[in-house]
């Protein structure tokens, strides 16, 4: 029951989140503007129709779906300072990127996200080969740091050496929303696939948290589980970077909130992680963009703001 | 080369570092410019100045300002590296792992944004208090006093305060300037638009801070002794480290107010000089600042030529070195 409710509390403040996003900006709509916006007689459909609802609707997608990998990651690892972007997985995924941009500019942007995919598949490897499977949770987190530092200098050397495109790809490389449209809705629709495979993935996620010997012993497969487990995490975290850059401490920060939430089962837990993605990014690029219009900020500079606190306060605790 | 410069004395490594020093920054005074200047020339240009021949006026108006701005950052960086690592007992400690850097970046940018008139003394107090808040917060949340295996914690720690003011600086930066590739370029450090002006307010600060940080020696490897060994012979813990954070401080807001944020050097650089020398901090210390400069002078030389005639950041390059030399040391100190 209160599971119930509070997902229905969730789902509310995530709707008004979507009115404020589509009505607040460089212009400010009333709400019977927002209503015959829709209309494309209305002197405010183009705003709507091509500038905020794209936007919002990427926004739930993208955040949704970090939160829903950083809630994967941190299912099978067992550790509570993983996510994709601390092991490193985003900045990975915007390397591969990056190089892409840098080296065939010619090439269509529908190579992107398989680029992504690649890179954030091979940070994940390489990650895996430094640390194993034995690794305790704080070297885990401090390797992905390091090779997430690594991946990210490299990114800087490729700007700074190229500084004509700089401009575009520094706002893209801090996760930004701007200036993302129906193209970019359409790429990651695809993606989307992946959701109900994690759903169905849920039990065992919820067998493989109460230890290696257990969920063995119950017939789970632990190498295949977190094997498919964080490939589909990995695809996940890859697409939205390859949108909008990697969108720091989203991955983490939501799945905790939701474990707060709604606790360990993960059959709920999943479906409550990504509305309370949603809600974050939602609330992020609305703040990032309505603080000082008509300049923005890119959303992953408010997630970091919010998400870095939470992360010492995670830290703190930690044994 | 490393083991050649291992057997020799103390006295004999610093005199053949100086000299690798020397020569990389009379490199630096004519190599790659859009106008050929002769090593010569360079060599001519510091003893009997012409204020008439053009290739003069480049070297010491552009060019040796930059060379004496990068050694000296380099320098500091270094040794406030060494100092805290001394004081924490953490070989990963370093200014730009622990957040101090990012703090102190924060602090400039606030002030160059909010209240430019407060001027460069303003921005370099400004980084001094912005490092300073961060040092302490890493200190405090890392617990890094009680020291022992918590070398992770303590980075984590660094990692994620280094996380949020580099986002409020960017925020900062992007709501009141124009030029993303400024900030981009302060941010990775850069010694390309270093002027005489700033080697004032620089070199004053350097020189104090080096020459105390050189005085802290023994005291430091005292604390390595363990902390009740330390006090038990005397040493006044809460002071020690009160001073030592002050010097680091003081240390890396000279460098951050001439140079931007340059990563790694603080890290890298004292485990090359404990390579050489062993754990006596009176000996670590002078190495460190030595080979510092070398880096960063060495840094900026390549930092020139790789797309030259445009100029990358010289941090860039730093970086591509010391972040792989990062996750080694993460491989192999915690555990």
């Amino acid at each position: 029951m209160k599971t119930l409710s509070l997902s229905a509390l969730l789902l509310c403040v995530m709707c008004v989140l979507v009115m404020m996003n589509l009505s607040f900006g460089a212009v400010s709509l009333t709400f019977n503007d927002l209503l015959s916006g829709f209309q494309p007689t209305s002197e405010f459909y183009f705003t709507i129709h091509e500038y905020r609802l794209p936007r919002t609707l990427l926004a739930m997608l993208v955040g949704g779906m970090m939160a829903l990998s950083g809630t994967l990651v941190q299912g099978v690892i067992r550790n509570p300072l993983a996510s994709p972007d601390v092991l490193g997985v985003s900045h990975g995924a915007g390397l591969a990127a990056v190089l892409l941009m840098t080296l065939y500019p010619d090439v269509s942007v529908y190579w992107l996200p398989w680029t992504a995919l690649c890179g954030g598949l091979l940070a994940a490897l390489v990650l895996w080969l430094l640390c194993g499977s034995h690794s305790s949770a704080i070297k885990l987190a401090i390797t992905g740091i390091a090779l997430a530092t690594l991946y990210g200098s490299l990114v800087d050397f490729l700007m700074l050496t190229r500084p004509l495109e700089i401009n575009n790809a520094l706002l893209w490389l801090t996760g930004s929303l701007w200036g993302r449209g129906w193209d970019q809705v359409t790429m990651i629709l695809p993606w989307l696939i992946l959701v109900p495979v994690a759903f169905w993935l849920a039990k065992r996620i919820n067998l493989v948290q109460l230890g290696d010997d257990v969920a063995t012993s119950l017939g789970v497969s632990i190498p295949v589980t977190r094997l498919a487990v964080l490939a589909i995490a990995v695809g996940m975290t890859a697409a939205c970077v390859s949108i909008c850059g990697p969108i720091g401490f989203l991955g983490l920060v939501a799945p905790h909130l939701a474990r707060r939430l709604v606790g360990g089962r993960h059959q709920i837990l999943l479906p409550c992680a990504i509305l309370v993605g949603m809600t974050l990014l939602l609330l992020a690029d609305l703040v990032a963009r309505t603080i000082d219009p008509p300049i923005e900020l890119p959303a992953g500079i408010m997630t970091a703001i919010l998400g870095a606190p939470y992360f010492l306060w995670l830290l703190f605790r930690t044994k | 080369m490393k083991s050649f410069l291992q057997k020799l004395p103390f006295l004999g490594q610093c005199i053949a570092l100086s000299f690798l020093l020397c020569v990389f920054a009379w490199l630096s005074l004519f190599t790659w410019s859009i106008i050929p200047i002769s090593g010569t020339q360079a060599l001519s240009a510091l003893t009997s100045p012409n204020p008439n021949n053009i290739a003069h006026r480049i070297i010491l108006d552009l060019r040796l300002p930059r060379v004496l701005i990068a050694g000296t950052v380099g320098a500091c960086l270094a040794v406030a590296g060494a100092i805290m690592q001394g004081l924490t007992r953490n070989p990963l400690a370093s200014p730009s792992v622990l957040g101090v850097n990012a703090g102190a970046a924060l602090g400039m940018a606030t002030v160059s944004t909010v209240a430019p008139w407060l001027g460069v003394f303003g921005t370099s107090v400004a980084a001094i208090i912005g490092g300073a808040i961060t040092w302490s917060l890493v200190m405090i949340l890392g617990t890094a006093w009680r020291g022992g295996n918590e070398h992770g914690r303590l980075v984590l720690a660094g990692v994620a305060i280094s996380a949020l003011c580099a986002a409020l600086t960017k925020a900062m930066i992007m709501l009141y300037e124009d030029q993303a590739v400024g900030v981009m370029t302060w941010l990775a450090g850069s010694v390309a638009d270093a002027r005489w002006s700033d080697w004032q307010p620089l070199w004053p600060m350097a020189l104090f801070g080096l020459s105390a940080a050189f005085l802290v020696g023994p005291t430091l490897n005292l604390l390595n002794l363990g902390e009740d060994s330390a006090r038990s012979l005397g040493v006044k813990l809460g002071l020690v480290r009160m001073i030592c954070s002050v010097l680091v401080l003081i240390l890396v807001g000279a460098a951050l107010s001439a140079a931007g944020a340059i990563a790694f050097v603080g890290l890298l650089v004292p485990h090359i000089a404990r390579a050489l020398t062993g754990q006596d901090y009176r000996k670590i210390l002078p190495l460190t600042a030595i080979m510092g400069a070398t880096l960063v002078v060495l840094a900026d030389v390549v930092s020139r030529a790789i797309i030259f005639p445009m100029e990358t950041p010289a941090g860039a390059i730093i970086a591509l070195i010391g972040a792989p030399f990062f996750i080694y040391m993460v491989r192999s100190k915690t555990s």
